[in-house]
């Protein structure tokens, strides 16, 4: 009777693996940069991967080989080239809802993940372990990404005021705690200037009469722009005379950075967060 | 009376040195009173390439009311408004008290002549006495301010067009034949020796129609010289001194009323049956209306 | 007479009641009698001093010259083409500027300091493109020419931009606020590379308020007086452009403010006489944007809001007002 019973179980043990990997998608597009490489990382290779028009994105160097959709508003991907390629599942943005609700249309299963922040990206980067049957890959990766961020963010010395600011042009936004960037930049042991706004977007436009009385002691500019541009975009925020007042401004503490690290979420959190403490933060 | 005004103002016309509207000016160009005020000879226009005028003639003295008639189309807005400086002549010569009008800039010919329209815009919240203060811009400098003078030039002026009762009322409030007297005082605050005057009875009634034209017929009784283009024959009899008959493009009468308007002109020029009779200072035109279509006839 | 001397003396107090607001009140709390002492020199502390003088000061000046230019530009296309629904958009002038700022925003982001110039160009670019066509051919300068000539480089100009937009839509919300229209806390700077534009325009402005009255009387009364109606036609549209131009420059899309600043001063003064509609915009249009600009970044603080939405809440309701007194 005990053999009967502990054969059952090896046989059901057996087929679970086998039931989760039947439902797991065969054809996976993946238009954001962090599904792409989060399914890189779990050695998975999506069918194509989306990217969007002059954009900057940063991915892992195994999908050199897969298509590239480019995406653009308000749809995202060109609907029929993405129906030609036959997804089972499509991980997507907020930014191209209306891309989705096509996609849905045309019978295929879309996740929607915007992490905007750290913790939420450790969630998102789950979800997509648990969606593609490779739970146990994706609490490896978890584990390994807990450690390194962890040890990224040891020892920090300093924690300066900070106040991260979106776009050079003459109105930034600033980020806020709950913006991916501000998220990363807090970790990375910076006071947000904030003024003490809240806002469900994550951004907004700050009076600089606010940034004079709170009195940064860096500044950094997330603009959208190419590196060649950091020269003349410094320049330029440097002698903003609104900000000259500050202690930034004064010690020449203005940084541009010009890579989506601090604008979408990535998967090399740990890197950023590095990034960030030695080249802008000094602590 | 309109020309009382100007005696009791010491402006009359019989006061050393002043010409007939009171603008201080030496004597005329080098020649007698009487020289011509305006003398234009052979003028042509071609508008996009038409000739509209081929060849007409116009001159008027101070003092002088000159009726330009003519069917529909014969020329004789573009007469005035050629020898006005407002549309190009193509070829003739225009001479303004001896200076001819290519060489004389806007300010200049501003002073020697004045133009009213058939129908001015009337624009919102602009009264009769800021309409005619605009009249007398012509005498200001760029940025300078009205004097003392300029304010009496601007009463002087309603006074001779009688619309002072309504000097400050909005244009919008007046009736057809208050409003052109309105434009005739515009005109008469540049204080110009002519004025010319484009159909301005045409859209008025009888009695808006006697008022203009008495207005007119006084002015150039105190010395004003008058041109004016107009329809109604009979009215041109009675109010004008010369009557220019102008005929596809071309001038092909000039004279008195009565040398003029003869039967057989009228029926060459109009192609109406119609006579004109004078009869102590009333003027009437008798016409075949329903000429070979006699449908009384047994 | 008295009408038009009263409504001028309550606009100028309304101006000063905006620049006191403006230079008083913000994001940050300063107290009165700190701000005076800013102003006349006598110093406060220095983040207070920094935040009058090099915020709220050019700020409230900026607000004052756009304001007033816009509204002179509104005044002097409705005298010159004699049409009610003039305004410098309809010369192409803020759909030039729009593209200009744009492409740099959005194409050329490392040459951000050379916004206003950019702007500056291409909105007086879009003027002249208009003024090219409506003076070209049979019926040269008349008003529908120019209207209609303004809404082909009007609509060339928003296709260019959205085009840009949509060719980098990552990078579009950075142009969001230069279309929404809004001032900047930036100092002097941009005024400084702007102010010749706006000086030569109000000269001209000046010299045009005679001219302009005698167009109102027609173009053949206006010719009889020795203007010529295309000049003036001309003159009005380059001053118009200059200060629109200008003015976008520095402030972004600011509509509304040209269009319906002169009726309301018409309307309140019961005349059109330019020697009182141009001027009398010029100090409405200024107070109403110094309002709004102090609504726009107070009412929120520290967040700062678009001002085209406050300049509407002054402003609609006073022109509703007197729009049911006069018709």
């Amino acid at each position: 009777m005990r053999k009967l019973l502990s054969l059952a179980l090896l046989l059901v043990a057996l087929c679970l693996p086998a039931t989760s990997q039947a439902a797991a998608p065969k054809r996976v597009v993946a238009l954001t940069p962090f599904s792409a490489n989060t399914l890189a990382k779990l050695g998975v290779t999506p069918v194509a991967i989306g990217q969007t028009l002059g954009g900057a994105e940063r991915f892992s160097p195994k999908l050199k080989k897969a298509t590239v959709l480019p995406l653009s508003h308000p749809n995202g991907p060109n609907l029929e080239q993405l129906a030609s390629l036959d997804p089972d599942l499509v991980f997507s943005s907020q930014t191209w809802a209306k891309g989705n609700e096509a996609m849905e249309e045309l019978g295929m299963d879309v996740v929607v993940q915007d992490p905007r922040s750290i913790a939420g990206a450790y969630a998102d980067t789950f979800e997509i372990g648990t969606i593609m049957g490779r739970k146990h890959y994706a609490r490896d990766l978890l584990q390994q990404m807990r450690k390194q961020v962890e040890a990224a963010e040891a020892g920090i010395k300093k924690r300066p005021k900070v106040m991260l600011i979106l776009g050079v042009g003459r109105t930034p936004f600033t980020f806020l705690p709950n913006s991916w960037g501000g998220d990363i930049v807090t970790k990375a042991g910076g006071k947000l200037l904030t003024g003490g706004v809240s806002s469900g977007s994550g951004f907004e436009r700050i009076s600089d009469e606010v940034v004079v009385a709170e009195n940064p002691d860096i500044i950094i500019a997330v603009p959208h722009a190419n590196e060649d541009d950091i020269p003349s975009l410094t320049e330029y925020l440097r002698s903003n005379p609104a900000w000259s007042s500050t202690s930034a401004s004064r010690n020449g503490r203005i940084h541009i950075s010009v890579d989506n690290s601090l604008l979408q979420a990535g998967t090399d959190i740990a890197r950023t967060i590095r990034k960030v403490r030695s080249a802008y933060l000094k602590n | 009376m309109g020309h009382d005004e100007g005696q009791s103002r010491g402006r009359g016309p019989l006061r050393r040195g002043h010409g007939p509207m009171g603008v201080a000016s030496g004597p005329p160009e080098g020649s007698p009173a009487t020289a011509q005020l305006l003398d234009a000879r052979d003028v042509k226009v071609e508008i996009a390439g038409v000739p509209i005028l081929k060849g007409a003639d116009l001159s008027v003295k101070a003092g002088e009311l000159v009726a330009i008639v003519g069917p529909n189309g014969a020329g004789k807005s573009t007469l005035v408004r050629a020898v006005s400086g407002m549309q190009k002549p193509s070829a003739g010569s225009v001479f303004w008290s001896g200076r001819p009008l290519g060489e004389m800039r806007g300010r200049e010919l501003a002073r020697r002549r004045a133009f009213v329209p058939q129908r001015m815009p009337v624009p919102n919240g602009v009264s009769v006495r800021e309409a005619v203060t605009i009249g007398r811009s012509s005498h200001l400098k760029p940025l300078r301010r009205l004097t003392g003078e300029d304010r009496e030039g601007v009463e002087h002026a309603m006074e001779r067009a009688r619309v002072t009762r309504f000097a400050d009322r909005d244009l919008t409030t007046l009736s057809g034949g208050e409003l052109q007297r309105v434009q005739i005082a515009v005109g008469l605050a540049q204080e110009a020796p002519v004025l010319i005057a484009d159909e301005p009875t045409s859209q008025l009634d009888l009695g808006a129609t006697i008022g203009v034209a008495g207005l007119l017929r006084d002015l150039a009784r105190t010395g004003l010289a008058v041109l004016l283009v107009v329809h109604d024959l009979a009215l041109a009899a009675a109010v004008a001194d010369t009557v220019v008959v102008v005929s596809e493009g071309r001038t092909v009468a000039t004279g008195a009323a009565t040398q003029v308007l003869t039967s057989k002109r009228l029926s060459e020029v109009w192609k109406a049956e119609a006579h004109l009779t004078e009869h102590e200072g009333r003027t009437a035109l008798h016409v075949a209306w329903l000429q070979g279509n006699d449908v009384r006839s047994p | 007479m008295a009408r038009r001397a009263l409504v001028f003396a309550a606009l100028v107090a309304a101006l000063l009641v905006g620049v006191v607001c403006s230079l008083a009140f913000g994001a940050v709390k300063v107290p009165i009698s700190e701000v005076i002492d800013i102003i006349f020199g006598q110093g406060g502390s220095a983040t207070d001093v920094q935040i009058v003088e090099t915020l709220r000061l050019p700020r409230t000046v900026e607000a004052m010259l756009v304001g007033a230019a816009l509204g002179v530009a509104g005044a002097i296309l409705q005298g010159a083409l004699g049409n009610p629904l003039a305004s410098p958009d309809v010369i192409g002038v803020t759909g030039g500027a729009g593209f200009g700022a744009i492409l740099i925003i959005i194409v050329l982001p490392g040459s951000i300091a050379l916004l206003p110039l950019t702007a500056l160009a291409f909105g007086l670019l879009a003027a002249a493109t208009v003024f090219a066509f409506a003076w070209s051919g049979r019926n040269r300068g008349s008003v529908g020419k120019v209207v209609l000539a303004g809404i082909a480089v009007l609509s060339l100009f928003t296709a260019g931009t959205t085009g840009l937009l949509a060719a980098f839509p990552e990078r579009a919300p950075s142009a969001i606020f230069f279309i929404a229209g809004g001032l900047t806390s930036s100092g002097w700077r941009d005024l400084e590379t702007v102010w010749p534009y706006f000086a030569v325009g109000f000269l001209v402005a000046l010299f045009l308020i005679r001219p302009l009255d005698r167009l109102a009387l027609g173009d053949d009364v206006a010719a009889s007086l020795g203007s010529r109606p295309q000049v003036i036609r001309l003159g009005a549209g380059i001053a118009a452009a200059l200060l629109a131009a200008a003015s976008a420059a520095i402030a972004g899309l600011l509509g509304f403010l040209g269009l319906v600043v002169p009726h309301v001063v018409r309307m309140a003064g019961g005349t059109s006489s330019h020697a009182y509609v141009v001027p009398a915009s010029a100090i409405g249009g200024a107070a109403l944007l110094a309002g709004a600009d102090t609504l726009a970044r107070t009412l929120r603080a520290p967040i700062e809001m678009p001002v085209g939405p406050f300049m509407v809440i002054l402003g609609v309701p006073l022109f509703l007002w007197l729009l049911r007194k006069a018709v």
